[in-house]
């Protein structure tokens, strides 16, 4: 603290002379050289020791004495006052010598009082007083002035003492507080040559205060600095500075070099008018170390940023130790991809050629878990240090090492995920121990870079898949889109663009929009959320497109929202597909499968319409066949009158009969449906066979009266002659059958526009209303209470409206129950040849 | 087939069936066989005839016009549940003969059919009464 406060105020103090700047370092503190002043002479200057009551009575009245002495000598003698004057004042002169003012004064008036006592005690006369009273005045102001002479010469004196002690307080001060100092401080001559040093000065540089003496201060500067050293001296000793200074290196007996803070101040004598230099020396080794292990985390923290990877950090990594920390050689150790060895991967010298043998040997190395110092640290991952290598057989390469004049080694594990994935050595010519601080920054560092490995590794795992997804999405043949929330098109990929043959300018203005409003469409249409909305879903669309070239394509789009952090869609991705051909495809083979499902459908009702069928067709058949067996057996049987012979053969007769036209129906029936049926077409006047059928009809039916209203105009028409009667006869048949007793049959014809129209109306039993639509479907013969006695095969109707549309014409029923039944049908009055009745058939 | 009268002449069969030529097939069968016949020639007239003269069975046809067989045997058999009823019929398929003795048929008789056949499928109900 002291020297602090002395050198900060030689700081402030600019440019003053010596002396006044070793004042300060006395009166910086005034409480504890707070003597210097309050020890200022001027009011006791004899008070030395302690002088007794008795001494000072003794000393006091030995004055008194005297003159009582002289005064009775004086007496006894009758001396002239001229004559005991000479002793008076002796007295009072050694009294004034010797004591204070009050005292010879009080001793000059006693002795003058002595003088005057006997002139005027033998009350003589004035010429004897005068010259009493003239001694008396004299022996008082000779005691007075003898007094201030004397008084003034001790103040001299005393002021010169306390000059001289002062001088020496200063300088004892000075002396202890350059003793006490921590930093080393000498005082020097110009040349930097050491006149004075204190002994942390000789500490630092590790020699005698005696030694030091008269050295020079560049004999103990490192070479490199000596150059710096002299610059500075000059510099002070052309009185351009006052203060120089600057860290630098010196060099102890055993030619390690230490880093310390020189400071040197220009030291003015005002006495010699020579000049000192006064030097200060503090060892900043722990401060540098320090430094160099901050400077060093922050230089490999900077290597880390700033790389990319860790081939390019590595050899500034190894370099940053090396340039920091002291070190001669660096070298990385990587673990081998088997994870069998490591190997040297990367080295770094920062010493010279004695050492690439070292590191030639280190390159062909494969180290193997938990051995040496590589091995063990790699297994243990905690750093190791051989601190000598002269006492180390663990070692790998020791032989080599110690021939490469290397001393200390240390290594520390890189540590990415919890385990070592490398080592980083260093190496150094020099025996050097490892300061707690300098372990916990390389231990750190390790971290750092295996942090910084991981992270490489990281980005590096990520900028392949970011590139494997870029190919995807530039490569794919499926066309990618990336839209924004609000849809519009933030990116199309290559396929994108050749499938919809636009680039990306008209995509992006008219192409995408237009798929979007089509997508839109198509959704709406499926009862699908429209394209922003519910995107997320994956959901696919199939819309029609057109492409740059007007090409027609069906796409399949499939949108998915990308959210992004906070869960909100950020964009949309949406695969295009191009399903043309597969759509194609699917709509042909829809056809095909609704064609197929048609036809089955058909083929189903025939099979149904068959099976009907055939349980109609057998009913009847064996219905008919119930009297003919029946009645056969009787006969057969025998014991019958041959009435009853008769009778019963009428009624198998009549059966077997209904049977062949059973069949007869059928038959026909089959080829007409199935387009066998051949006809014959010629002029046929329709009127004529009107007329044919009445006449035919009327003997067997006489109870029914017969109508007709024949149309002249009817034209003769083509057709085939035979099926017409079989149509009109029939129809004729059926009224008469249904009619009671009295029944009108009315038959008529007439043209209505290209057709003739032909009537047969009764006025008979009438159909149901729910019959109506049935009675020209097989076996749907009316089966009314009055109708049950009527035979008939249930075919007819089936054939004549089969045979009516063979021949282009329509056919239906009018009927009410109760008042009969009206058939009309149709037949083209313009000539149809038979090849296309037969074709319009088929 | 030799005649023989099994029938007592209190045992009365119900014919119902439109067709002529099988009514009088049975009605001369089961007359010499002893069985008095009762004709009817549709459904309505069979429940009108079983319900008022009550015949000892009867003898249905199914497809008959107004209400066929079937529709005619539930009505009397709701009547009187223990009329026996045979159901004599064209439709001859298997599944038909199910069908009838699942609607109630006490018996099923086959068109066409020997006569054998009918007077036995008569002469037990006659027996079991």
């Amino acid at each position: 603290m002291a020297q602090d406060g002395s050198l900060t105020a030689v700081k402030t103090a600019a440019g003053a002379r010596s002396a006044t700047t070793l004042w300060p370092l006395r009166t910086f503190h005034p409480a504890r050289g707070g003597e210097a002043s309050g020890e200022l002479p001027g009011t006791g200057p004899l008070r030395r020791g302690s002088t007794s009551w008795t001494g000072t009575l003794v000393r006091r009245g030995t004055p008194f004495a005297a003159l009582a002495a002289v005064f009775a000598v004086q007496a006894l003698a009758s001396a002239e006052p001229v004559v005991a004057f000479p002793l008076y004042l002796t007295v009072v002169l050694l009294v004034s010598l010797q004591q204070d003012r009050a005292e010879s004064v009080a001793v000059a008036i006693v002795a003058a009082i002595a003088l005057l006592i006997r002139p005027l005690a033998t009350a003589g006369q004035a010429a004897d007083v005068a010259p009493a009273v003239l001694l008396s005045a004299v022996l008082v102001a000779v005691a007075v002035a003898m007094n201030e002479l004397t008084r003034h010469s001790r103040e001299a004196a005393a002021a010169a003492q306390q000059r001289v002690d002062d001088l020496a307080a200063s300088e004892r001060r000075l002396r202890a507080t350059l003793e006490s100092a921590a930093v080393g401080l000498a005082l020097a001559g110009p040349d930097g040559t050491l006149l004075e040093t204190n002994e942390p000065l000789a500490v630092v540089l590790g020699r005698s205060r005696e030694a030091l003496l008269g050295t020079s201060l560049a004999d103990v500067t490192a070479d490199s600095d000596r150059e710096a050293l002299a610059g500075g001296l000059e510099l002070l000793g052309g009185g351009d500075i006052v203060r120089w200074d600057a860290d630098i290196h010196v060099v102890r007996p055993d030619a390690s070099l230490l880093p310390v803070g020189l400071f040197m101040a220009r030291l003015p004598n005002p006495i010699s008018g020579d000049e000192s230099l006064l030097v200060q020396l503090a060892d900043i080794s722990a401060r540098t170390h320090a430094d160099s292990l901050r400077d060093c985390v922050a230089a490999v923290r900077q290597v880390v940023v700033s790389s990319a990877g860790l081939d390019g950090a590595l050899p500034q990594l190894l370099r940053t130790f090396c340039g920091y920390l002291g070190w001669d050689v660096a070298q990385y150790w990587a673990v081998d991809s088997d994870q069998r060895a490591m190997r040297v991967h990367n080295a770094w010298n920062a010493s010279g050629e004695a050492l690439d043998g070292f590191l030639d040997a280190s390159r062909t190395e494969a180290v193997v878990q938990g051995t040496g110092l590589i091995g063990r640290v790699w297994r243990s991952g905690v750093l190791g240090a051989e601190e000598d290598l002269n006492d180390v057989n663990d070692y790998e390469r020791l032989a080599v090492a110690q021939s490469a004049g290397l001393r200390s080694v240390v290594a520390f594990p890189v540590v990415a995920g919890g385990e070592a994935v490398g080592v980083i050595e260093l190496a150094s010519v020099r025996a050097r121990g490892l300061q707690d601080d300098e372990v916990t920054m390389l231990v750190t560092a390790g971290v750092e870079i295996g942090q910084f490995i991981r992270r490489t590794e990281i980005a590096q795992a990520l900028r392949r898949s970011e590139a494997d997804h870029r190919a995807i999405y530039e490569r794919s043949p499926i066309g990618i889109a990336r839209i924004s929330s609000g849809g519009e098109i933030l990116e199309a990929n290559p396929a994108l663009l050749l499938m919809l043959e636009h680039d990306e300018e008209t995509m992006r203005a008219s192409a995408w929009p237009d798929l979007l409003r089509a997508y839109d469409q198509a959704a709406a249409r499926q009862h699908k959320a429209p394209f922003l909305a519910g995107i997320s879903d994956g959901r696919s669309v199939q819309v029609r497109a057109a492409t740059g070239a007007g090409k027609w394509l069906w796409l399949q789009l499939t949108a998915t929202s990308i959210p992004d952090a906070s869960g909100r869609p950020e964009h949309v991705l949406v695969m295009i597909e191009d399903v043309t051909a597969v759509r194609e495809t699917s709509d042909k083979l829809a056809e095909a499968l609704e064609a197929q499902r048609d036809a089955n459908v058909n083929l189903e009702k025939i099979d149904r319409t068959k099976s009907e069928f055939l349980s109609i067709v057998s009913h009847e058949f064996r219905t008919a066949l119930t009297g003919i067996q029946g009645f056969s057996e009787l006969i057969r049987d025998g014991g019958l009158e041959p009435d009853e012979v008769r009778a019963y053969g009428g009624y198998i007769f009549n059966d077997a009969e209904r049977v062949n036209r059973l069949i007869g129906d059928m038959l026909d029936l089959d080829r007409m449906e199935s387009g066998r049926m051949s006809m014959r077409a010629t002029d046929v006047d329709v009127n004529d066979l009107l007329m044919e059928a009445i006449s035919r009809a009327a003997p067997s039916a006489v109870s029914v009266e017969f109508k007709s209203d024949l149309d002249p105009r009817l034209p003769v028409v083509t057709g085939d002659r035979d099926r017409l009667i079989q149509v009109i006869s029939n129809l004729v048949n059926n009224a008469v059958k249904y009619s009671p007793e009295g029944g009108t049959v009315t038959l008529s014809s007439r043209v209505e526009g290209q057709f003739g129209l032909v009537s047969v109306s009764d006025t008979g039993i009438g159909i149901p209303q729910d019959e109506i639509s049935h009675v020209f479907e097989r076996f749907r013969r009316v089966r009314s209470g009055a109708a049950q006695s009527i035979p008939g095969t249930g075919l007819g109707l089936t054939i004549v409206k089969q045979i009516v549309e063979m021949h282009g014409g329509k056919i239906w029923v009018e009927s009410a129950v109760g008042h009969g039944s009206s058939f009309h049908f149709t037949i083209p009055l313009v000539a149809e040849d038979a090849k296309t009745l037969q074709l319009r058939h088929a | 087939m030799p005649e023989e009268i099994t029938g007592d002449g209190a045992f009365r069969v119900l014919v119902a069936d439109d067709n002529e030529v099988a009514q009088r097939l049975c009605k001369r069968v089961l007359e010499k066989a002893g069985y008095p016949v009762l004709i009817a020639a549709d459904g309505l007239q069979a429940v009108d005839i079983a319900l008022n003269q009550r015949p000892a069975m009867i003898l249905m046809d199914v497809a008959m016009p107004g209400i066929d067989g079937l529709e005619a045997m539930r009505r009397i058999k709701a009547e009187i549940p223990a009329m026996p009823i045979v159901i004599a019929s064209a439709h001859s398929m298997a599944s038909d003969r199910e069908r009838f003795l699942a609607a109630g048929a006490d018996n099923v008789l086959s068109k066409p059919f020997k006569l054998s056949d009918l007077i036995t499928i008569v002469a037990q109900l006659a027996a079991a009464r």
